[in-house]
């Protein structure tokens, strides 16, 4: 029996190539990502992929495989088959991560084929209401006290903490930064007076903004934002150049087929069309940003330059 | 505030609305009798269908699994020893014995009622002091927490049965076990042996692995005794007697008072009331030795408390738009999902969401007492089924919990080494509770501790010269103080005894 099935085995498979090489997707795909089941990253990959599995007429499964801020997850997925049967759900962290880890287990822009972004959103730099006129007003006074004002941020090693970091490097400020487990205690921790600044998303920022409990100072994009064109930057008020965006994308294992990579490329960028994918991005505080690969590789590469320095100079404990 | 309760009852009772939170209230429930499937994988599996419903029922129906699981949970536990949740740990402590006494249909139905009315307390919180109790939750700062947690790790050191010395150690155990995974302070990897554990130990499969897996171990070592029990299911036995019935009323008040207070403090939650309801009651009780074996009012107190702080829970939730776990995090995600930012502003925009939201609390506690109730005969029913035909399914349902939890391979591995820990444990009279109250407070009076000291420049004094934190302070010398006191006063007795 055993030797039987060896015997067939092979033959099936090489009966199965050809066919896969003229039709694919002819089985199930999936969609891995590093972070816990139930959260963003969770959600935005299973709305992606209820989208795609429409226009690729296939399945696409939703893997989570969390730990170490999405290391285990890109350095499983380095490692796969460039079949083109396994994606991965990308975000910000990606490019930090090149600059925090002493060592990872893949190449963070050779070992990828990487799709194209999902969505880009900007960080908030927030204050209680009433406290700084501005964020000229805020840098001042950061510039005056050294070491005593006080950032809370989602913690070490986030993009919301090495925002603040690189607010240091190209201002005169000089802010005490003080970590939390997340961005809504960092949000609460503003809110009972322990620190006098946040800089996080929008979804954290917002709602209080609109309550009249924050002020909202800048938005940490190098442009205005569509959503909020009355928000200064912090490049136009006090870093000129600060161009600060976080993102999520879609990326394959290196060496996927051009002809796969493009034809995800456009199931991706249809599923981007999608009103629901769209609307769950919005909802994010995100702008639906479908693009190209090599766009992608450029803004990769350009963060992993811009964080490796400010992890650096930041003296931050590399992992 | 009670004509506002009234619009959002109104809300609720739209049969549309009501089958909505009888649906959440029964999943939870379900969910929660499965040992470590928490209400998170059911509330990320639900959070498609949302979509199709309008933001107050949704909310409705997804807070309806959260403290709906909050019931399921102690069913395992008093059962079959498998904490759900790690507030169900404390369960286990008197449930487990009650049941292995054949008096699980009391231990259930106990479980039950002072879920419900603990419950109905924190709902009572909400409605009354919601704002209030979130002023104070704001001035809870890094200090305040430090504090309150040294309480809670004196609490502990006094909820073992046995020596303190023993149970001192294994709270240490815990720390150290908490102390794997990336440093919050500075990001730093402590112990991580391999990647997968970069983000810690996970408490799921600790608390997995030191009660349901050891169970199993020690059960599966010993000559199967149980065969045919004779299991009494009349409802006689079930409910408890008068006197027992009063014994239990002051746990149950105090239970729920601590409950209502941890759970409106956003990230510590049902686990810390619990344990500090047991800690507590047992250092009330006049019988302390009786902790440990079946005594009711170590159920009662916890579980009153748990189920209120999974309640008041909702406080930073609903009012602040800052969710205070991860659950309470999909939540709000729902919310924003259906277009409407959950903020300070909710209460006074969306005063049907807010208010119709809380009526179904008080609905949905009804409810769940109304089918715990009745079920507790087909629970007890369970126990007939022989040991060592359940154990395999135990252990099945364990690894599919653990796994779910993170999708890890890695910590349903380290669940079943914990396993094999927790026997060992036993077999030399070690506690699992402490070391999981260690796991837990540890790493948070660490977090806060150093926190404090970065935001105020390392000045210890900050600890005595802010109101709420030298309060704690203060409370947490008398504890010191009494533990000593009473430590020096039985060796004098005993000494005076003996020649």
């Amino acid at each position: 029996m055993f030797k039987k099935l060896l015997t067939t085995l092979p033959l099936m498979a090489a009966l199965a190539l050809p066919a896969a090489a003229q039709e694919f997707p002819d089985r199930a795909l999936r969609i891995v990502h590093g972070f816990g089941p139930g959260g963003n990253a969770d959600t935005v990959a299973r709305i992606v992929a209820e989208e795609m599995s429409k226009g690729l007429g296939q399945p696409v499964v939703v893997e989570s495989r969390p730990g170490a801020g999405g290391t285990v997850a890109s350095g499983y997925v380095s490692n796969e088959d460039p079949d083109g049967y396994t994606m991965q759900l990308m975000v910000g962290g990606h490019a930090v991560a090149a600059g925090l880890y002493e060592s990872l287990p893949y190449e963070s822009v050779d070992g990828f084929t990487f799709i194209s972004t999902l969505g880009q959103f900007p960080f908030i730099v927030a204050a209680r209401s009433g406290e700084y006129e501005s964020m000229e007003a805020l840098i001042a006074a950061a510039a005056a006290a050294p070491g005593t004002i006080k950032i809370g941020h989602s913690g070490v090693g986030s993009t919301q903490h090495l925002t603040g970091e690189l607010l240091d490097l190209r201002t005169d400020a000089d802010f005490l930064h003080i970590p939390y487990k997340g961005g809504a205690a960092a949000s609460t921790a503003l809110m009972g007076g322990e620190v006098d600044v946040v800089i996080d998303t929008g979804t954290v920022i917002r709602p209080q903004a609109e309550a009249g409990v924050y002020d909202i100072l800048a938005i940490t994009s190098g442009e205005r934002w569509p959503d909020a064109p009355d928000v200064p930057t912090v490049s136009e008020t006090v870093a000129e150049g600060f161009d600060v965006v976080s993102w999520t994308g879609i990326g394959m294992p290196a060496g996927v087929p051009d002809e796969i990579a493009d034809r995800i490329r456009s199931e991706v960028h249809a599923a981007l069309a999608a009103t629901s994918v769209n609307d769950m991005i919005s909802s994010l505080g995100a702008q639906p940003s479908p693009s190209t690969g090599e766009e992608m590789t450029a803004l990769i590469e350009d963060q992993i330059s811009v964080w490796t320095d400010v992890i650096e100079s930041a003296g931050i404990e590399k992992r | 505030m009670l004509d506002q309760f009234i619009l959002g009852l109104s809300v609720v009772m739209q049969p549309n609305v009501l089958i909505y939170a009888f649906f959440g209230v029964f999943l939870g429930q379900l969910i929660g009798v499965l040992p470590g499937v928490g209400a998170i994988t059911a509330i990320s599996l639900l959070l498609p269908v949302t979509f199709y419903l309008d933001a107050t029922t949704s909310m409705i129906l997804l807070a309806g699994i959260y403290y709906g699981s909050q019931y399921g949970g102690s069913i395992a536990s008093i059962l079959l020893n498998l904490p759900g949740t790690p507030s169900s740990v404390v369960t286990c402590l008197e449930g487990y014995p009650l049941a292995q006494s054949n008096r699980a249909g009391l231990a259930l139905f106990v479980a039950a009622f002072s879920s419900f009315l603990g419950g109905m307390v924190g709902v009572a919180v909400l409605v009354l002091a919601a704002i209030p109790m979130t002023v104070i939750a704001l001035k809870f700062g890094a200090p305040e927490y430090a504090m309150l947690v040294i309480i809670g790790l004196l609490a502990a050191s006094m909820i073992g049965t046995g020596s303190q010395i023993r149970s001192l150690a294994m709270v240490v155990l815990g720390i150290a076990l908490g102390l794997v995974g990336a440093d919050a302070t500075t990001g730093y990897y402590r112990f991580v042996a391999m990647p997968e554990l970069a983000d810690g130990i996970s408490l799921v499969s600790l608390a997995m692995g030191l009660f349901g897996v050891s169970e199993v171990i020690r059960h599966a070592s010993r000559r199967p005794m149980r065969g045919a029990a004779p299991l009494s299911v009349s409802m006689r036995d079930v409910i408890p007697t008068r006197a027992q019935a009063k014994s239990l009323v002051f746990p149950i008040v105090r239970g729920s008072s601590i409950g209502s207070f941890f759970g409106a403090l956003p990230g510590t939650g049902a686990a810390i009331a619990s344990f500090m309801a047991y800690a507590i009651e047992k250092r009330f009780s006049r019988k302390p030795e009786k902790f440990g074996t079946g005594h009711l009012p170590g159920l009662a107190a916890p579980e009153s408390a748990n189920n209120a702080a999974s309640q008041t829970g909702f406080i930073p939730t609903l009012t602040l738009g800052v969710p205070g776990d991860a659950v309470m995090a999909l939540i709000i995600g729902a919310l924003i999902l259906n277009g409407i930012i959950p903020g300070p502003r909710l209460m006074v925009d969306q005063p049907e969401l807010f208010w119709g939201v809380i009526a179904s609390f008080f609905v949905g506690n009804i409810i769940l007492l109304l089918i715990n109730i009745p079920l507790i005969k087909l629970w007890v029913l369970l126990l007939r089924i022989p040991y060592q035909k359940l154990y395999p399914m135990i252990l099945l349902m364990i690894c599919v919990g653990v796994y779910s939890h993170r999708t890890s391979v890695t910590d349903v591995l380290l669940t079943l080494a914990f396993g094999i820990l927790g026997y060992l444990m036993k077999n030399y009279r070690f506690e699992p509770a402490p070391v999981l109250l260690g796991f837990v407070l540890g790493p948070l009076l660490e977090d806060n501790f150093r926190r404090t000291m970065l935001l105020y420049g390392g000045d210890f004094t900050i600890f005595v010269t802010r109101p709420i934190s030298a309060v704690l302070f203060v409370c947490s010398v008398i504890l010191i103080v009494w533990a000593l006191w009473s430590c020096l006063s039985l060796r004098r007795k005993v000494a005076r005894t003996s020649p």
